[in-house]
Parts: C-alpha cells; structure tokens; sequence
C-alpha cells in the first residue's frame, strides 16, 4: 500500500534536495557500479601474481610500471584490481548483513513493543545480555564457534547487530503506540497482524531506512576487521581487510599500498554515514518541525 | 548522595549477576559449536591416541557439555579460570597480566578522547557559523568513517614510519629492564620506582594505540557537546550573564558548560564502553600485550579456556563501566538526586 500521500512527497523532495543524501547515493550508486563492472574495470585478474614487479608504486612516482597504475603488492598483484574487486565483497556483507539484523531486529522491536508485558521482558532481556559484550568480541566468539567464512562473518554480524535495530525502534515503537490512531484502528477492528504491519511499521519505516544505511557502514567495517584478523574470506581473495593486513607486513618499503584500501573502507563508509545522517535529518518529524 | 550511589551500586551488582550468568552460559555454548578439535591441533605432531585422551580427561572435555560448565562455572567462582591449552599456563596468570595493560591504555585513550572531544565541542560552538566550525565539523565525518582499527594503522604509517615520531611496537622499550612488578601497570611503577626513562618509554609507547581509541569517542563527544551547547544559548542564564556584561568565552565556560555538559557525560559512558571493544584490534595492531592481543591469539589458535576467560573479562568491564557512569551521573545530575530514584 504505497500511496503518495502529501507528507511522504514532501519528505522525498526533502531527500533529493539534501546534498548530504545526494552525496552518499551518488558514491554508493558508483561503488554498485564499480562492483558489479569489476571484471572490465580491473586491468588484471586480482589473483594474477607477477614475481618479477612486485612493490610496484603508484602511478605519480618516479619508477611506476603503466600497467599497474596503483602499483603491486608483495605477490606482484594490482593492486587496483584488487581493490576494484574488494568492492563486491564489502557490498555482498553491507547489504546481507545490514538487512539481516534489521529484519531481526525491526520484527522483534515491534513485537515487543506491541504486545509488551513478558515479551518485551523478554526481549529487552536478550538485548541487554548481548549489549554486555564489546560487538568486536561477540563477534569474534561467534566466529571461532561457527568457523571462518564471509557468509560466516554475515551471520555473525545479522546475529550481533539486531540489538541495534531492535533497541532504538523498540522505543520508537512505544512512541508510536501512544498516538491516537492506534486505538483508532483497534476500534475499527483491525486484528493485531494489520496494526502491527499496516499502522506500526509505516510510522516507524524512516527510522529503520537510516539505521539501515548506518548498518551497511558498520557492516562493512566488521568484514574489513575480520578479513584483517582472518576469520572472514581466505587469504587469497581479495578483500580490503585482507589487503589491509597484507600491506601492513610491508609498510616500511611500499607505505603506500595501505593507503588505498583504507581509503576505499573511508569512502564506503563514509557514504554509508552521509546517506544515513541526511536521511535522519529529512526524515525525523522532530527534526524537521524545528528546522522549519 | 554518598548513600545513595552506594545503593546504585549494589543494586547494579545485582542486576550483573543474571547478565553474567546467562553471558556466560552463551560464550561456553557458541564456543562448543566450533568444528575444530583445539586438544588436536596443540599436540606436537609424534602424539598417541593416549596422549590425546590423556589431554582430554585432563582439560575434562571428556565430559557432558552441562557438567563441564558447571565444572568452569564452579573454578570461576572460586577465581580459577583454568588451564590455557596454547599457552600451557593458567589462564588467571595471563589475564593478571594483561588485564592492567589494557587498563591502562583504555585510560589514557579515554582521556585524550575526552579532552579532544570536549575541547573539540567547545570549539566547534565558539567558531559556530564561522569557517573554523566548518573545519572542525568536516573533521568529525572523517574521524567517524574511519573506524580505531584503521586509525591505528593510519598513526603508525604517519608517524612511526613515514616521520618516525612514537614507537609502535609494544609497552616499552626492549633495551629498558622492568622494575620488579608493583600493580603491574607500568605507568604506575615506573613512577613509584622514580624511573623517568621508563616513565617516557612507556607514555610514548601508549601514545598512539591511545591516540587512535580516542580518535573512536571523540567525533561523537564533539557533535553532542555542540549541540547540547547551542541548545543553551537561547536559555534565560545566558541573557542574563550577557546583560551583566560577562565577556563571552566565561558564558561558555561557567555557564552554558556546566549545564550542556550532562548529554556529553551520559555518552562518554557508552563510549567508554565501546573502547573495550576498540582495544581488541587495536592491541593487535601495536602488539601492545593486553587482553585485545590475547584475545586474538586465542582465537586464532582455539584456545577456549582462554577466549571464555577474556569474554566474561569485557563483560564485567563494560558493566563496571555501566555502573560507575550511573554513579556519576548521579553525582552531577541534581534533578536525579532530589527525586532519589536514580534511573
């Protein structure tokens, strides 16, 4: 049921005419399209290995080889090519992960919100034991039981995040359920299904989009930790953690090749952050009504 | 007020002991699902099926799974985390160890995240509408889409390597000796036993490992206290101090601070909490031997006695942390005091 009522044409506009959600979508609309046209993008397969040029530097130093225009690693891989083809990986966990823990996080949120009383107990409960652990140690725990794997690191991060969808939008949820629409639609008859989706959910869709869009930024940090401490893809696929950590064993004589896949983790993430701070600055009726 | 925090407190305590139970009963369960076999792979490789089963009986994975938690549960209480399967030494002689480094890192990055944040904030709102806001708002979106672990490579690149200013590996010089332990914080004992060389040492060994946590907590302190700040100036006790003629940065410091400063000190605890988690890749990165480092290390060898012990070690640390902010917040919030139901 999208139906375009004033507010949310309003709201759209305030979207397209936000420079910082112009911005995030702008560098995630190009990093899509740099991910999904890696291989004609890439100069070299991101495996290949040429031991006679390795340590190559960048294209603006003196004794750059063309062909590697952000230069090579220990290997002898481009580096650019790895690097155009890290971006599948970082977008395959942002988009699985941070969708996972909404879905979990926004379906438990709402439950417990609406129906209160032992379920929210007890899902405020669950919440607050996993709050306990620093998310970098949940994480690694969750890895050593499950195994490596970047699927692994997906679930890890759906299973460790949806505390943050469900904290926030569980609050939001007790917000909503004190509007007068609510027992409005209960007077009409709606059953608890329909008020939860049809009534709740709309009211509380802004919030989850932003979160959603912060997630995929947290999203992405977590793989390039955990393919940095080798717990995420095997060592040979190129990831910008696995990158990361390749680089760093030579950084006192190519201190360069750190610099680009921290520099594409910053991008990412930093649209993420833009995308998800303009929405919520758009979005939020609060912030909106100050604003004027 | 005394009695009060004191009532938090224990009233905290309390609550922790069903999180700590249950934190527990979930990292013994996850970890168990781990398909490797850890007494497997710390064998030398001539061992016999009766040293393996030797091993077995002796780290009790011979047993059911609710026993052998039980089993741990039972040691833990009375402070024996067990034997490290890698290390081969007790786990409590590790974390003793490590647990003061860690500490003391988190201090001191605690410290720089604050005074960079407040003095940020502050900073922010006293240029606010001028380029130097501009500046130091950019700078916050840059700290905040870099996350402690790439900062920390970041600071050792710019200045360990590139413009070698501060050390990057390690809590102390290797040519310095260590006194003989005192709390096992070395800032601490290099100053009780008036080693002046050791006290440098060790400051700049923990400065950028410090350096990045802070960088992790700043941004945020920094947005919040501005915003908090900017919510102050249209409050009534700033008119009036401008109409007493109180020149402008005391406004700041006296009177828009003081009452601003709330919002800040509630997320300077989550914060607070947050760098724990920092210290895991950071410790890594600057092979500083905290409880981060040994965390990794019995991650990547499988070391379950050890990855247990150190988990349930953050758990309490976060909760601590928890408590104390409660406490202070207490301390500084009137309006919690007079209602004396502290939230």
């Amino acid at each position: 049921m999208i139906r375009r009522s004033p507010r949310s044409a309003a709201a759209w506009q305030r979207c397209l005419s936000s420079p910082r959600v112009m911005a995030g979508a702008a560098i995630i609309l190009i990093l899509i399209i740099v991910a999904i046209a890696a291989p004609w993008l890439s100069p070299h397969d991101p495996q290949d290995q040429d031991l006679l040029s390795v340590l190559l530097p960048p294209f603006w130093m003196a004794d750059a080889d063309p062909r590697y225009p952000l230069g090579t690693d220990t290997l002898g891989r481009c580096i650019l090519s790895r690097l155009v083809y890290g971006t599948r990986i970082a977008l395959y966990v942002a988009g699985l992960a941070a969708s996972g823990a909404m879905i979990i996080g926004t379906v438990l949120a709402i439950l417990a919100g609406y129906f209160g009383g032992k379920i929210d107990w007890l899902i405020s409960r669950a919440v607050d034991i996993w709050m306990a652990f620093p998310p970098v140690v949940l994480a690694l725990i969750l890895l050593v039981g499950l195994g490596a794997g970047v699927n692994k690191v997906i679930l890890a991060i759906v299973l460790i995040d949806w505390t943050r969808f469900c904290r926030v939008i569980r609050s939001e949820v007790l917000v909503t359920m004190t509007l007068d629409y609510i027992p409005a639609a209960r007077l009409l008859g709606f059953s608890h299904q329909q008020i939860m989706l049809k009534e709740i959910l709309p009211a509380v869709t802004p919030l989850i989009i932003t979160m959603l869009s912060i997630e995929m930024g947290i999203a992405v940090i977590v793989e390039a930790i955990m393919s940095f401490v080798g717990m995420s893809v095997e060592s040979n696929v190129p990831a910008w953690g696995v990158m990361i950590a390749d680089a760093r064993t030579t950084m006192h004589q190519a201190p360069w090749s750190v610099v680009f896949p921290i520099g594409a983790i910053f991008m990412t993430v930093l649209a993420f952050n833009l995308l998800g701070d303009g929405l919520r600055r758009a979005l939020d009726g609060r912030l909106v009504q100050r604003n004027g | 007020m005394a009695f009060l925090a004191l009532q938090l407190l224990i009233k905290r305590a309390f609550l922790a002991v069903p999180i700590l139970l249950c934190v527990s009963a979930l990292v013994f369960l996850i970890l168990r699902l781990l398909p490797a076999d850890p007494i497997a792979m710390s064998l030398p490789p001539g061992a016999t099926q009766a040293d393996y089963d030797m091993m077995r009986i002796a780290f009790g994975l011979d047993r059911s799974l609710p026993e052998q938690y039980l089993i741990w549960l039972a040691k833990l209480l009375h402070g024996d985390f067990g034997g490290s399967i890698f290390f081969r030494r007790p786990v409590m002689e590790l974390i003793s160890k490590a647990l003061p480094a860690t500490l003391e890192l988190v201090s001191f990055g605690f410290m720089l995240g604050v005074l960079i944040g407040i003095s940020g904030g502050l900073g922010m709102f006293i240029t606010r509408g001028r380029w130097g806001e501009q500046v130091l708002d950019s700078s916050t979106t840059i700290m905040m889409a870099i996350p402690e672990f790439l900062w920390a490579i970041l600071l050792i690149l710019f200045l360990g390597v590139l413009l070698p200013v501060f050390p990057f590996i390690g809590r102390l010089a290797p040519d310095l000796t260590l006194p003989a332990s005192i709390t096992g914080f070395l800032l601490v004992d290099s100053a009780l036993s008036l080693r002046l060389d050791l006290l440098i040492s060790v400051l700049a060994h923990m400065m950028l490992p410090a350096l990045a946590l802070a960088i992790g907590i700043a941004p945020l302190l920094m947005r919040v206290l501005r915003s908090s700040l900017l919510e102050t100036i249209h409050e009534d006790y700033v008119t009036q101090a401008r109409l007493r003629g109180i020149s402008e940065n005391r406004i700041v410091i006296r009177h828009a601070f003081p009452n601003a400063a709330l919002p800040t000190l509630s997320l300077i605890g989550v914060q607070g909490g947050f760098m724990f988690g920092g210290t895991v890749l950071v410790e890594m990165i600057f092979a500083y031997p905290g409880l981060g480092n040994l965390m990794i290390d019995a991650v990547r060898n499988h070391d379950l006695p050890v990855i247990q012990a150190v988990a349930l070690i953050y758990c309490v640390l976060v909760l601590g942390i928890n408590a104390v902010v409660d406490v202070i917040y207490l301390a500084v919030n009137p309006r919690l005091r007079l209602k004396g139901r502290p939230a």
